[in-house]
């Protein structure tokens, strides 16, 4: 087991098996946050909040379009499994007593935003002597980083006045779906002999 | 490594130094964490010393909050850290962020510690540390964490250090961007948005506590130590030449020197502290020297203090009374 990915070939680059698996992964859990987000917005943004979303479901559009175009893909015969897994974990399952469903359902979004945006740092597991300009490496940096301010608006939402007498079950929405994460990212690299800390 | 769990939470900490020494708790700043204490806490152990760093709730390898944290939270752990090291004398040191909290602990538990050690610390937060505090946290949002670690670096070191360790920033900074999540430190600034200044409970500290500011530094100026000097009653400050925010990582050695002296002063009944102000040495083993008489220490040109007795007679005034005549 290793702390990062590799081993990097001549040129710099990550093992092709360990980008699909990776990209994989991400364009899973952000897809789900970009259907989650279209499926939420109004067809007519009429309050901040839905320029919010609209902001957010465009940049989650990019960072799967940036995963989509900069990975170097080959055959996984584990994804369509991993897959299952995955896209089961990410079904919305609404907040209890967050008023109605619907608020419910928005809890659960920002809270799995939170998870997906601050709990997965792929960036973070890049060897030192990675090819700086490869484009995959590229895209995990900006990932991250990106994922840095999408995690504003879970933060001010999840954070905000109108879920303060709900602060308790907010706080245990956001620990549940942050386990979920964990265990699907950490359980992925283990797939990859890669052990996350 | 031992793990301390508080509230379900678990806490990364390191015990160096003899079993049967005197206790130093050091508590880190925004962004540091145990490591990070090396130096200083080595020349604590060389004086005889058991030390234990760890890394504060929300950043290092301790546990991180998802969403919400309150300094209650650190002051719990802080708390429990203490119980946890058995019994005989527990000197607290925090640097900046860690400063407070051992501020807040000493507040509340006042007879459990021998000795405090406020470092680059503050009580409240005036609007210029308010303003530079909202601008670290918008660093840190739009920037992400290396942002906000750019922002810091010259306001914690000297240009002299920046330029001597420039070849190594790269990697400090790597380093802080691994160890650290935006989220976390996030929580960690926020904490701040509901800080009710602790001024007015600094009297209820009755640890003797020696407060040490650099010389230079611009983040938590002197006079937000100054306030701590006069509100805690048995108080001394001491400025450490030549220094910025982050002395403890710059002159480390001095600094553990100074702290040392400190708690040997205390163990053996001499520390008097009576609001006193101190120059620190400039190398480890000099002697603290009184800051001059009659000069303002809050002042970086030498402004004589008015006498009390006279004031409008004081020398500048004369001065200005001779030059406009």
């Amino acid at each position: 087991m290793n702390a990062l990915l590799g081993p990097i070939d001549d040129d710099g680059r990550i093992p092709p098996t360990q980008q699909t698996r990776i990209a994989a992964f991400l364009m899973s859990a952000h897809g789900a946050q970009a259907r989650q987000l279209v499926t939420t917005m109004p067809m007519r943004l009429r309050q901040p909040w839905h320029i919010e979303l609209h902001a957010q479901y465009c940049r989650e559009m990019e960072i799967l379009s940036l995963i989509m175009h900069s990975t170097s893909w080959v055959p996984d015969p584990q994804l369509p499994f991993l897959l299952w897994q995955w896209e089961t974990t990410w079904m919305p399952r609404p907040m209890q007593g967050a008023g109605d469903h619907f608020h419910g359902l928005l809890v659960d979004m920002a809270a799995l935003g939170h998870a997906i945006h601050a709990g997965i740092r792929p960036a973070a597991l890049l060897p030192e002597g990675v090819a700086p300009f490869d484009p995959f490496v590229l895209a995990m940096r900006r990932i991250e980083f990106e994922s840095g301010r999408l995690l504003q608006a879970q933060i001010l939402f999840l954070k905000g006045p109108q879920l303060v007498e709900v602060r308790n079950e907010v706080a245990d929405a956001v620990e549940r779906r942050h386990d979920q994460v964990r265990e699907l990212w950490t359980s992925m690299l283990k797939g990859l002999n890669v052990v996350a800390e | 490594m031992p793990w301390l769990t508080c509230n379900s939470r678990r806490i990364h900490y390191e015990l160096s130094g003899p079993e049967d020494g005197p206790v130093c708790v050091l508590l880190n700043g925004l962004t540091q964490y145990i490591k990070l204490w090396m130096p200083f806490r080595d020349g604590l152990v060389a004086r005889g010393f058991r030390v234990a760093s760890y890394d504060m709730l929300g950043q290092g390898q301790s546990d991180k909050p998802r969403l919400f944290i309150e300094q209650d939270d650190q002051v719990e752990v802080l708390r429990d850290l203490i119980a946890a090291l058995g019994p005989g004398p527990v000197f607290v040191g925090g640097i900046s962020f860690g400063g407070v909290i051992a501020l807040r602990y000493a507040i509340e538990y006042p007879d459990t510690i021998a000795g405090l050690v406020p470092m680059s610390s503050f009580a409240e937060v005036p609007p210029q540390l308010m303003r530079l505090g909202t601008a670290m946290r918008t660093a840190l949002i739009l920037g992400g964490t290396t942002y906000l670690q750019d922002l810091l670096f010259p306001m914690n070191f000297s240009n002299a250090w920046l330029e001597a360790k420039a070849d190594i920033i790269g990697l400090a900074t790597y380093r802080g961007w691994l160890i650290n999540d935006v989220y976390a430190l996030q929580n960690l600034m926020e904490s701040f948005l509901s800080f009710e200044p602790l001024t007015p409970k600094l009297s209820s500290i009755r640890a003797p506590t020696m407060i040490m500011t650099g010389e230079f530094d611009f983040l938590t100026p002197r006079p937000l130590q100054d306030s701590l000097r006069t509100h805690i009653p048995d108080s001394a400050l001491v400025i450490i030449p030549r220094a910025y925010h982050a002395f403890t990582l710059e002159r480390a050695e001095l600094a553990a020197y100074v702290m040392a002296r400190f708690a040997e002063d205390v163990m053996a009944g001499r520390f008097q502290g009576k609001k006193t102000i101190w120059i620190a040495p400039e190398e480890v083993g000099g002697e603290l020297t009184p800051f001059p008489a009659g000069f303002d220490h809050l002042r970086s040109i030498p402004v004589r203090l008015p006498t009390p007795e006279t004031p409008e007679t004081s020398e500048p005034a004369q001065q200005r009374e001779a030059a406009s005549s």
